[in-house]
């Protein structure tokens, strides 16, 4: 019988099933005829469907906006390199332009804003002053009201005298 | 727990072509499959699969020992995966293949075909794990430390489902000779 190494000294102590028989049993087969070439070629047809997948990936994406552009700025008269900086500068103009424009009415809009405010606050102060006024005319009206019905309580006394 | 790579196997595994390692481990794999399968079909596209993936992964792999390891061991997986995914009905002693060459035991005196099919049989027979162990400790005659890295197992589990199915291989092999002779 074969020596069994230190792991497995246990393991087959007796004479009815042993090592080798075992080790014959579960003895390595040769794989079927042709196996390395099958493999190779399921390999081959992997990476080949690899290769289509990332086509076809790319082709979708192509087929936007991508696409769109490719077609502009290469069969119309966009492939000119002049046409293409002219383009460029005249785009360039037109959203700098449309840029200041937008900056311009801001800045307006904002003043408007603040004048309004500002009147506002002015209205609400001119308010409060002629409520002011009004309540101390009032005072003064009373107060003269009685210094009259005094001095005529006052001239009746005398006549009576 | 960490694949074990030698220092001293440094040969860049990338280099080799994929058609000789092939040819070099396609036995260990497909026979690791048939043991545990017992069937030369799905034995076939499993180990397949398992070339498949590891041309894939090629440039992980460090060295041929690295490589016969990660061979084992999604092999291995690939295998209890596979049985569990087909459901593979349990072998009778009629469908245990009968393997293509016949050899000699290491003591030199003829094998006996009926005990060998036998013995398939029995392992076949075997849970998942423990038959595992059988095949990796037989056919490929790993130590147990070995076989608990690939399987992912602490070696003394190893060990008790090891001497577990050998009592079991041992009593029924008893049995079935005790049957045989009068």
């Amino acid at each position: 019988m074969k020596p069994i190494d230190d792991d497995f000294k246990d393991d087959l102590r007796d004479d009815d099933l042993r090592h080798d028989e075992l080790k014959h049993a579960l003895r390595r087969e040769p794989a079927p005829e042709g196996f390395a070439e099958r493999v190779l070629l399921r390999v081959e047809s992997a990476r080949l469907e690899e290769e289509r997948a990332a086509r076809t990936k790319t082709d979708a994406h192509d087929s936007g906006l991508t696409a769109f552009i490719r077609t502009i700025s290469t069969r119309t008269v966009f492939a000119r390199p002049f046409v293409r900086w002219a383009t460029a500068v005249v785009l360039a103009v037109v959203v700098a332009g449309a840029g200041g424009e937008i900056h311009y009415r801001r800045v307006q809009y904002e003043n408007a804003q603040r004048e309004r405010a500002e009147g506002e606050a002015a209205k609400q102060r001119l308010m409060l002053a002629l409520r002011i006024a009004g309540s101390k005319l009032q005072l003064a009206r009373s107060k003269v009201n009685q210094i009259n019905v005094s001095q005529r309580s006052g001239a009746r006394t005398d006549t009576e005298n | 727990m960490a694949e074990p790579v030698p220092a001293e196997d440094v040969a860049d595994i990338a280099e080799t072509d994929f058609g000789d390692l092939v040819r070099r481990h396609q036995s260990m794999v497909f026979s690791i499959a048939l043991h545990f399968l017992a069937d030369r079909s799905a034995a076939e596209e499993l180990a397949q699969d398992v070339f498949l993936q590891l041309h894939g992964n090629l440039a992980t792999l460090k060295s041929e020992e690295h490589v016969k390891f990660w061979l084992r061991r999604v092999t291995a997986h690939r295998c209890i995966d596979f049985k569990r995914r087909r459901k593979l009905p349990q072998v009778s002693l009629d469908d245990v293949p009968e393997l293509a060459v016949p050899e000699a035991t290491t003591a030199g005196q003829a094998a006996d075909p009926f005990l060998g099919r036998r013995l398939r049989q029995l392992v076949g027979s075997l849970p998942e794990k423990p038959r595992l162990i059988m095949i990796l400790r037989f056919q490929e005659e790993l130590s147990a430390r070995d076989i608990a890295a690939i399987l992912a197992m602490p070696v003394a589990t190893v060990k008790s489902h090891l001497q577990r199915s050998l009592a079991m291989l041992r009593e029924k092999i008893t049995r079935a000779v005790g049957e045989v002779t009068p």
